[in-house]
């Protein structure tokens, strides 16, 4: 409000000035930089002040976060509903020794709880206890043990650095970049350069933004959960407990197709609708090659885990064993055949989808369905059928008139959108009618929230 | 109606009609408001054109109170043992399977010209946004009913996320 007056003021001065052709005087230089220090001094004041009054405090059943100067705010999670605990530390924080500890609860947007900025220590501290009390775990003393882990993938800092560069925002800068060479060496002009500079910066930004983002990418085990750290400059530690990972999309790109990588998203209740942080927050792996996504699958899903390890299904993992009893990830992942128990879109199907229908798929094993489609951008799609929170079949018009229909699965929110695309519609309802049944049973058998109970 | 999404075993439960009256009335109060904004500005500057452009507005009415009566015929639910269905769409067709355990919160909501009618909306909500059950066009009464019957199931039935 005060720097919007302030602002006006010096428009109007300006203008003035301009007018009388007379520069600012001293007395009102003066008075324009003490008006500046009184701001910066205001605004340090508020938010010491809100600082002050933000406090925070942990007890079996939940965290308490109360906040607010004028207008008070208590915020209470309860932590069997905890999600996930991100310790953030940006560049500044981590010269200075900070870091933002958050808190994700499934409760849509805006529903995580911050604390920032903590000490880095102190920040550790509370995550470890957090976590601890969220799992049911019985300590001794005040302070949590950290639970040990262990690393199990990390990303080469040169693989990274490929698939940035094979991704799509820098097949467009470096399209930009020759346009505006030739633009200006044709034209002979260089306003075409700075015509194009905002975009090209744009651009170049968010090749920055996902390079230091995927940089330095470590995932680990530990018994509070899987663990990812991450990050060139701003440093993220990320830790989401066993059984909130709701479903699995691994993608691959065309251009990524030729080394064999793969990127991990997951849906975890709570991350969605954070905006740009979304992106990020649910990113598993920027870039893996099979062997580890399959590791990673087995991590953040321990049912496949069984299925992987069940007789007579590990066989057939390896590449080019596709035994009639294939788990399926390696027929997912890149094939086009019915072979191994998928379910395929039938040919009707290229008349509404002439490229990827002989792609598309999907998969029951005994703890997840699999979704696989499309042709140059393969993707597959894991939901474990005891996370499943509602199914629909759909068929449009087309659809009808060529007896298909799509078996829509409803995940929380996130890069996850499960569907199987035109299955006929015999297959669709009754994969629905089964997908039901399956969910009901899975999710009756599933552990409980606090993962540390299961008594053994 | 149509075969394959009629799962076998599964008595559907249709919609009050009054629903069709209420759908009637928001969509000839639409026409009637651009006919009138048509005639007015036909009489401000007149063309032979504003005839045609009457005619096609008054079509589409006409198409979309034959249209309604379809649709809500074509929307249908059944409470099963342990979830919903819900079906809709004559064109877009589709079929929704809610477990009661998923449930997170139920919402009965009724606006002016609903509650004049007597009729309520329905919705189940669950941890997922695509997660589309919603029954328009029930009695009060049923209404009350199936809250109170799917939070009572859903709380049997609890399950986290």
């Amino acid at each position: 409000m005060l720097v919007l007056l302030l602002f006006l003021y010096a428009q109007e001065r300006g203008r003035s000035a301009f007018a009388d052709r007379g520069l600012p005087g001293h007395v009102e230089l003066l008075i324009a930089v003490g008006a500046l220090a009184a701001c910066v001094v205001l605004a340090v004041a508020l938010s010491a002040l809100s600082w002050r009054a933000t406090r925070f405090t942990v007890d079996d059943e939940a965290v308490r976060l109360h906040s607010g100067v004028i207008a008070k705010r208590q915020r209470v999670a309860r932590l069997d509903r905890l999600q996930a605990v991100d310790v953030v530390q940006p560049l500044v924080a981590r010269l200075l020794g900070f870091a933002e500890l958050r808190v994700e609860v499934a409760g849509g947007a805006g529903s995580q709880v911050r604390l920032a900025y903590l000490r880095e220590a102190d920040a550790q501290r509370l995550r470890n206890l957090l976590l601890a009390r969220s799992a049911g775990l019985d300590f001794e003393g005040d302070a949590a043990p950290e639970a040990p882990e262990q690393q199990v993938v990390e990303v080469p800092f040169g693989r990274v650095a490929g698939s940035v560069a094979l991704s799509g925002a820098t097949v467009t800068l470096v399209v930009l970049a020759v346009g505006v060479v030739v633009g200006v060496v044709t034209t002979q002009e260089l306003g075409v350069a700075f015509g194009a500079a905002a975009p090209l910066i744009g651009v170049a930004g968010s090749v920055w933004t996902s390079l230091s983002r995927s940089a330095n990418w470590r995932v680990a085990t530990s018994p509070d959960g899987v663990r990812l750290r991450s990050g060139l400059l701003e440093s993220r530690t990320q830790t989401v407990p066993p059984g909130r990972v709701q479903a699995v999309r691994l993608s691959q790109p065309l251009l990524w197709r030729a080394f064999g990588w793969w990127r991990v998203q997951v849906n975890v209740a709570g991350f969605a609708g954070e905006g740009e942080q979304s992106q990020d927050a649910s990113t598993l792996l920027p870039v893996a090659s099979v062997d580890e996504v399959r590791r990673v699958l087995s991590l953040v899903l321990p049912a496949l885990h069984d299925d992987l390890h069940a007789p007579g299904l590990n066989a057939g993992l390896s590449v080019g064993q596709n035994s009639g009893q294939n788990w399926g990830l390696d027929e997912g992942l890149r094939g086009t055949s019915p072979d191994g128990g998928w379910l395929v879109a039938p040919r009707a199907a290229r008349w509404v989808d002439p490229v990827s229908w002989r792609r598309r798929g999907a998969l029951v094993t005994e703890h997840a369905l699999l979704l696989r489609s499309g042709r140059l951008r393969r993707e597959l799609d894991v939901v474990p059928h005891a996370r499943t929170q509602s199914l629909a079949v759909e068929q449009g018009p087309l659809q009808r008139r060529l007896g298909l229909a799509t078996l829509a699965l409803h995940s929380t929110p996130g890069p996850v959108r499960p569907r199987a695309e035109h299955l006929t519609q015999e297959q669709a309802v009754a994969l629905l009618d089964e997908q039901a049944l399956r969910a009901r049973t899975a999710r009756a058998a599933a552990g409980p929230e606090r993962w540390m109970e299961q008594a053994g | 109606m149509s075969s394959p999404f009629d799962l076998p075993g599964v008595e559907w439960t249709s919609v009050s009609p009054r629903l069709v009256v209420a759908r009637r009335v928001v969509s000839t109060a639409g026409t009637v408001v651009s006919l009138v904004v048509v005639a007015v500005v036909a009489t401000l500057w007149w063309s032979p054109w504003w005839i045609a452009a009457g005619a096609a507005l008054f079509a589409l009415g006409a198409w979309q109170w034959w249209l309604v009566g379809r649709q809500v015929r074509a929307i249908g639910y059944a409470e099963r043992e342990d979830d919903l269905l819900v079906r809709r769409g004559i064109l877009f067709r589709s079929l929704s399977v809610v477990p009661y355990g998923r449930m997170q919160y139920v919402d009965v909501s009724a606006g002016p010209l609903e509650r004049w009618l007597r009729i309520a909306t329905v919705q189940l909500h669950t941890a997922s946004a695509s997660s589309d059950a919603t029954i328009p066009g029930l009695p009060p009464e049923e209404a009350a009913r199936l809250r109170d019957r799917l939070s009572r199931r859903g709380e049997a039935r609890l399950a986290g996320l």
